[in-house]
């Protein structure tokens, strides 16, 4: 019962925030509902009892990355004349809800005859940071330690780029 | 759910709430008296009620009363409102959910069944801080923004660069720790320091982890926005930075949510390298074990200490020029009066637990209050570093305080994580 109403919640805000992304003309509203959309789907994570995905999704991407997209949008300091006129918007919204519409429905279909859909699938430990854990560095250990060379890489070159500039100078 | 898990909860969570609520008035209090200290002069001790100012204490009430009552302006210019009034409250409330996972207690094992003594018990530990605190930057970044001036724009984009960079430095003296303690869970963390490294020091972090405590501290002072860190809204420059435009009751949100922060982080560095409620060489089991007498040995410490303390009272506590019926020597008596009857108090209650209740789930009970008692006493130490460190050190330079953190922090803190790892890699 509480599940349901915590489903229904979170979905209602995802969606709602996802709508608020393509409706409002300031971008700082616009991240700001996004942000929203990335909250409530940490708690559907959260509902799934995937508890790792849960913190990673929260202090990714709703913590780090859309904080560096609101700082810049906050960098550029966008005013209201700034903004691009945008003339006959809920015209495209319509149409595009029109053809959007049967793919939607399409979507729906498919997951509704999906065999055992109503099955639970949790198995003891599922979602669990250690389990998760183990599976990454017992499947999929070269893959994970690529990816966390590159991302090391990456900051190193970043903090060495920005150095040798200044430099230059 | 039983009466007993109920109670339980409403206990945590009140903790979990209202400690760091307290603490915003304990902290205020010690940045005054500790910077007045450190300034040699004497801080504020001049506010009253019916005479008793409690060491300056009172001053705090009056503050408050203040706060509330000056005109909560919201100045014309601003056209985000809705931003501009949820700025603060995003900076207090993520500050004050922050500690929610900070262990204040060892599991507490009450008939049979085992309760977590954090406000949300959940094994997430320092994952959920990370999260938490990354949110606090947006309360920053709104701010600054929506304040729509030159002062609250520069403050509130330098404070969001510095929390910005300043977070991956902790993160990785964090994955160092991560390395050593083998866990995420904060309660673990401080079980593992309790154990003793070559049977007589305590295992804390601090030890395991040198360079790591103090990147790790130097991180969380940024993350703060505390001197020396405190470019954000450095008063030579920017006047008050991202708060410049507020007043009234939602500058003290943000004033309320930068020493609820303060506590928060003191919470996680006691926690994560100062053994967090653990009380060295005496770990849970042990204590449990030896209850009655670590009981009696408190029933003799705490009269001791209390002819210190009340002694201590009677000398600070007496006008500084000849007065007739000295009104501090009267204030003097109660406070130590007090002293007594908690003492009293206390030993009564010891009393009645050796008599009735040892032996029993009253030891868990007292094993807990104790270990309370230490979690907070050591933060209460940590507080006090940051107060120290403030009235210490100048303040930075914009540039050097960026360079700070990613030219020095950030190779030390990856050397850092190379040299535990292959520590722990030839250990195990």
């Amino acid at each position: 019962m509480l599940t349901d109403g915590l489903f229904i919640l979170f979905t209602v805000f995802a969606v709602t925030g996802a709508a608020g992304l393509v409706l409002f003309k300031h971008p700082m509203n616009g991240a700001m509902s996004f942000l929203v959309t990335l909250i409530s789907l940490a708690g559907l994570y959260a509902l799934l009892s995937a508890k790792l995905i849960f913190a990673i999704q929260l202090m990714v991407y709703a913590g780090a990355i859309m904080s560096f997209i609101i700082f810049v949008i906050m960098f550029l300091n966008i005013q209201e004349e700034d903004l691009p006129i945008e003339e006959g918007r809920f015209k495209y919204l319509i149409g595009g809800v029109i053809i959007v519409a049967p793919i939607g429905l399409f979507l729906s279909r498919v997951i509704k005859s999906f065999p055992g859909a109503d099955a639970i699938i949790t198995v003891e430990g599922f979602g669990e940071i250690k389990e998760v854990g183990l599976l990454l560095f017992r499947e999929w250990l070269l893959r994970f330690e690529i990816v966390s060379i590159l991302l090391l890489v990456s900051l190193v070159g970043a903090v060495v780029l920005a150095g040798t500039r200044r430099i230059a100078k | 759910m039983t009466l007993q898990d109920i109670i339980l909860i409403i206990i945590r969570v009140a903790f979990g709430a209202f400690v760091p609520l307290c603490f915003v008035a304990v902290s205020v209090w010690m940045e005054r008296r500790g910077a007045s200290f450190i300034q040699d002069r004497s801080g504020p001790n001049r506010a009253n009620i019916l005479g008793f100012r409690a060491g300056g204490l009172v001053q705090n009430l009056a503050d408050a009363v203040k706060l509330f009552f000056k005109e909560d302006v919201i100045p014309g210019h601003i056209k985000h409102k809705f931003y501009f009034v949820l700025a603060p409250i995003i900076v207090c409330v993520t500050a004050l959910v922050s500690f929610a996972v900070v262990p204040f207690a060892d599991t507490l094992v009450l008939g049979g069944k085992e309760y977590l003594m954090q406000a949300i018990p959940t094994d997430l530990g320092i994952l959920w801080f990370l999260a938490i605190v990354g949110f606090s930057v947006y309360g920053i970044i709104l701010a600054g923004w929506s304040s729509h001036s030159k002062y609250g724009m520069l403050g509130g984009l330098r404070a969001a660069a510095q929390t910005i960079s300043y977070e991956i430095p902790m993160v990785l003296a964090i994955i160092s720790l991560l390395v050593v303690y083998g866990t995420v869970s904060l309660n673990e963390m401080a079980q593992f320091q309790g154990q003793l490294l070559f049977g007589f020091i305590p295992m804390w972090g601090v030890l395991l982890q040198p360079l790591g405590v103090i990147i790790f501290i130097i991180a969380a002072f940024a993350e703060a926005n505390r001197v020396p860190f405190d470019l954000a809204e450095g008063e030579s420059e920017l006047v008050a930075g991202y708060h410049v435009e507020y007043s009234g009751l939602k500058f003290t949100i943000f004033f309320m949510g930068e020493y609820v922060a303060m506590f928060a982080s003191s919470a996680i560095i006691v926690t994560l390298y100062f053994g967090g409620y653990q009380i060295p060489w005496f770990n849970t089991a042990t204590l449990i074990k030896y209850a009655v007498p670590v009981t009696l040995l408190l029933m003799i410490v705490t009269p001791v200490a209390a002819k210190f303390i009340a002694a201590w009272i009677r000398k600070n506590n007496v006008s500084h020029y000849e007065r007739e019926n000295d009104p501090r020597v009267r204030e003097a008596n109660v406070y130590i009066k007090i002293v007594w009857g908690t003492v009293i108090l206390l030993e009564a209650i010891l009393f009645l637990y050796l008599v009735f209740a040892s032996g029993g789930a009253a030891d868990n009970i007292l094993v807990a209050c104790l270990q309370v008692c230490t979690f907070l006493a050591k933060t209460t130490c940590m507080l006090f570093v940051y107060v120290w460190v403030r009235w210490t050190l100048p303040r930075f330079r914009y540039d050097q305080l960026q360079k700070l953190g990613w030219n020095v922090l950030l190779p030390l803190s990856l050397l850092n994580i190379f040299v535990t790892s292959a520590i722990v890699v030839a250990l195990s």
